[in-house]
């Protein structure tokens, strides 16, 4: 049984005076110096604001007032605004642009003597589930430079597994959070949507979209949890909601619980993973935890119904990149020339693919058959979720389908590429929050785990993940 | 057969855009200072609306327009196109919230809540988005108006309204209009965008008869959106309906649905206050003017309110007499009582008028000039003596034989030209009525 964890003793050791913000601090920035040259982790790195708010949780420590953060550090996915620093969204697009205003989740890390050093790479408007479409160059994965570190959230995934940061905050959509958590072997919470506020994530599909934490362990998702939950009156979606994440982080009960688990859920995974999810459901098992068959007779229509939904929103979403008021511009000859042209060069590939499947999908003919039919869809597998949820706390699957694979191999196969969100989509179309944890490795090749639970059980689901970090042992072959 | 209807945009007067903080007050603020991170559509912003000023406001409106206000939830629609002046490029608009009203006999078909774009300087390629966000009602009307007259009939009942209500963020831009015309044999053509009550009677006028002459050369009408050039007063085509843009319409997934409390409802419905209609009625019973002229004091609400106060200072029939003038001088120049500064000068010309403290030239001039100039001040004139008129008279007597000859020959009407030479002369400080009567004798010694 383990003691305690990463996160929980750093900390500790913060908390204590045992390490101090600053030491703290210039280590991290010397492991960032020699490993992020590989990595292409950041894509900026705010060493002076990092130093200031490194002495400001410092006085504050003294002062006996450093929670919840004491100087942890922080990478913040480059689509979260940080007043004063360029907030790229790994875009050529916006790769000057800087942010006039503070995203709300960034604001609350602030104030919670959080310490952040630097604006991570990500997919190019949180549009890939490989961290290759990035302009600012592909992120490798922490555990092996030769594949790919996941996505869109793929500074965050390879930041914390190669500790440069502490905690990252990371945005998901249809698996950001949870696949490079994946691929990485660190842990990534979706919340439920509407618990984290959206003021200063630059939108990608938004009714799907929510801002969440990636840590090393279950302890530092609670702690990023506590701190950046919570209504927001600037973004209308969120609930009056508050979770006890701390409170609640060690009393999992195994023998209260219930796990719902359907074959339906492993069609068509990598033998590995598929052990390894098996090998945690085991796990659970034999402490006592009841193992509930459960139906999800819509999922198969998660995938379609996923990208029905968020092609148009995301097409909507880019309409504002015009060349004209911020962001990459080409002067043409007519003002339509100017914006055709700056969106023509400031855009990679994968954001056209999906502003023209968008465009298309909501034309006002096309409409009515597929965006709304897509609704449709998407409320019925809402509906089967929580009949499942009615007979399970929550369901255990598998994050990703496949093991991190070698970079440039499916880059170019979208269809193949949009694979890897097929178990992640489902959290999304359904609002309810899901966590993806290692649950095994493959020689040194981490394999996620995912508890998926009902809306606003984020909590639960960590405590979950806690106690299988205390209790069990991750599959090795 | 002429069928006419409208699509009216009424900024609403709130303090606060419909989904931010920043101030409505577009026109006295420099350009982009009434600005924040969401009505400039920085990457990340979110509206923080609905703003339920703005509810409070189109609920108001929707009541005095007889309208029924759907109790289902309110959802806003994306609305996608390009242009400068919009920070999203695409305008946020509601489904409609009032169906089924009627107004002047003309039936309202729905009204819906939008936010407006900023404003576009096409020849300098400036925008300012000062406006960006700020809250309009769209009334959109059926096509119940066969003439001109009637619908210009419609819009002064509509603005009197909207006056009542005192929702008009911009008395002076009051609101926009898009007419929808066709004559028989011709389809539908909308014209976009006219600014005045004025405008929209011009545009209309031209439209039609350019309609008329189309079909007599035997030309077809077709469905097109037209611009109405103020300066030239033509209509110009805009686009036709197969190049009619497709604007992806697509429910805002960062605005939940809005429920309109039917208790909300109810308060407004009791704290209506008295609309146009029933002051006519009010102002014809309680002061004995006709049907007509009370019609003509309560459709600019300030004049209504003038003659009101008037009509306790010189007395209903003088203050009738005055607001009637009034409104005369109003038209001649577009405006509405509310845009004339400093509106008690006209009270205090009333009052020197009917007290006989300046003659009706001077009253006229007087009125005039209290609309044309703000720094005017209507002052009591001293009144010449017979005397002094009488002197006046001999003089104007002796230079003007020829117009004295012909009197003396029986041209009666020559003593109005002896008159008016006498009103001149004398800056208006002779009373008409005296002068004709000084003159008569002056030229019966002659």
């Amino acid at each position: 049984m383990v003691e305690t964890t990463y996160t929980e003793e750093l900390i500790h050791r913060l908390k204590t005076g045992e390490i101090s913000p600053e030491e703290h601090l210039e280590e991290k920035l010397d492991t960032i110096r020699s490993r992020d040259s590989e990595l292409n982790a950041f894509i900026t790195v705010t060493e002076e604001l990092a130093r200031k708010l490194t002495q400001k949780a410092a006085e504050a420590i003294k002062e006996g007032h450093g929670e919840l953060f004491y100087g942890l550090i922080w990478g913040i996915k480059d689509n979260f605004a940080l007043k004063g620093v360029r907030m790229t969204c790994g875009s050529k697009m916006l790769e000057h642009y800087v942010p006039p205003y503070t995203a709300t989740p960034v604001e609350r890390i602030l104030e919670n003597n959080g310490v952040i050093v630097g604006k991570l790479n990500m997919d190019e408007f949180a549009c890939g589930s490989s961290g290759e479409t990035s302009y600012f160059g592909p992120t490798r994965n922490a555990r092996d430079p030769e594949r790919v570190p996941g996505g869109s959230s793929s500074g965050a995934g390879a930041a914390v597994a190669a500790e440069l940061v502490d905690l990252a905050l990371g945005s998901d959509t249809g698996g950001s959070i949870r696949n490079p958590a994946s691929f990485n072997g660190v842990v990534g919470l979706k919340p439920t949507y509407s618990l984290v506020s959206r003021y200063g994530l630059a939108d990608l599909a938004m009714s799907l979209d929510v801002p969440g934490p990636l840590a090393q362990d279950a302890f530092g998702i609670a702690l990023a949890m506590e701190a950046i939950q919570g209504y927001d009156s600037r973004d209308r979606v969120t609930a009056h909601r508050r979770l006890p994440f701390l409170d609640s982080l060690d009393s999992f009960d195994p023998d209260r619980t219930r796990i719902g688990f359907t074959e339906a859920l492993l069609d068509g995974v990598e033998p590995a993973v598929r052990k390894a999810t098996l090998h945690v459901l085991k796990f659970f098992e034999s402490k006592g935890t009841e193992i509930v068959e459960v139906e999800l007779p819509d999922i198969w229509a998660a995938f379609p119904t996923y990208y029905l939904v968020m092609y148009p929103e995301f097409a909507s979403a880019m309409q504002k990149f015009d060349g004209l008021k911020y962001g990459h511009r080409v002067d043409g000859q007519t003002l339509y020339d100017t914006v055709a042209r700056s969106r023509a060069e400031g855009f990679g590939k994968e954001i056209k693919r999906r502003i023209i499947m968008g465009t298309y999908i909501s034309m006002a003919e096309h409409a009515g058959k597929w965006y709304t039919l897509a609704l449709k869809a998407r409320s019925m597998i809402q509906r089967s979720f929580q009949r499942a949820l009615e007979r399970a706390d929550f369901l255990l699957f598998p994050t990703v389908p496949v093991l991190p694979f070698k970079l440039g191999e499916r880059i170019n196969d979208p269809v193949q590429m949009y694979m890897a969100d097929a178990l992640t989509v489902p959290a999304n179309l359904t609002g309810m929050p899901a966590i993806s944890f290692p649950g095994g490795w493959k020689d040194h090749l981490p394999i996620g785990v995912q508890l998926l639970g009902n809306h606003f059980q984020d909590h639960f689901i960590v405590s979950a993940v806690r106690f299988f970090e205390k209790e069990g042992r991750p599959w090795s072959e | 057969m002429v069928r006419i209807g409208f699509e009216i945009h009424v900024q609403l007067k709130t303090d606060s855009k419909l989904f931010c903080s920043c101030s409505t007050r577009f026109l006295d603020a420099e350009p982009n200072t009434n600005v924040c991170p969401v009505c400039t559509a920085q990457p990340g912003s979110k509206p923080e609306g609905i703003n339920e000023e703005v509810l409070r406001k189109a609920v108001q409106v929707a009541l005095a327009l007889n309208c029924k206000i759907k109790t289902e939830p309110l959802r806003f629609l994306r609305k996608h196109y390009f242009y400068p002046d919009l920070p999203n490029n695409y305008q946020r608009t509601s489904e409609p919230f009032a169906v089924e009203g009627e107004l002047n006999g003309v039936r309202i078909r729905e009204i819906h809540i939008e936010e407006d774009p900023g404003r576009y300087e096409l020849r300098d390629g400036t925008v300012d988005y000062n406006r960006a966000g700020v809250p309009l009602i769209e009334i959109v009307t059926e096509p119940d108006m066969h003439s001109v007259e009637e619908a210009r009939e419609f819009l002064k009942h509509l603005r009197a309204v909207l006056d009542y209500l005192d929702v008009i963020l911009y008395p002076q831009i009051g609101f926009r209009v898009d007419a929808n015309v066709s004559i028989e044999g011709g389809e539908r053509v909308e014209i976009k965008n006219i600014n005045t009550i004025h405008g929209v009677v011009k545009a209309l006028r031209y439209e039609i008869s350019r309609h008329k002459r189309m079909l007599q050369m035997g030309k077809e009408i077709k469905r097109e959106t037209r611009h109405w050039d103020e300066v030239r007063g033509v209509t110009v085509t805009l686009r036709e309906k197969e190049t009619a843009e497709d604007y992806r319409y697509m429910v805002d997934p960062d605005i939940p649905p809005y429920h309109i409390d039917p208790a909300l409802i109810e308060e407004l419905r009791a704290k209506m206050p008295e609309l146009p209609f029933q002051k006519k009625e009010r102002l014809m019973e309680q002061y004995g003017i006709d049907e007509s002229t009370a019609w003509t004091l309560v459709l600019d609400k300030e004049l209504g309110n003038l003659f009101e106060a008037l009509a306790k200072s010189v007395g209903a029939k003088n203050a009738a007499s005055f607001c009637t003038n009034l409104r005369g001088e109003l038209n001649y120049r577009g405006i509405y009582l509310s845009e004339v500064p400093r509106r008690e000068r006209l009270e205090k010309l009333a009052k020197l008028y009917f007290s006989g403290q300046i003659t009706k030239p001077v009253y006229i001039e007087y009125m005039r000039k209290i609309l044309d100039d703000p720094s005017f001040e209507p002052q009591a004139q001293e009144q010449l003596s017979d005397d002094e008129i009488r002197e006046i008279a001999r003089q104007i007597i002796e230079g003007n034989a020829a117009a004295v000859s012909d009197y003396k020959r029986g041209e009666k009407k020559a003593i109005n030209y002896l008159v008016g030479q006498i009103v001149a002369r004398t800056k208006g400080r002779a009373d008409p009525k005296r002068a004709i009567q000084i003159l008569r004798e002056e030229l019966e010694r002659a």
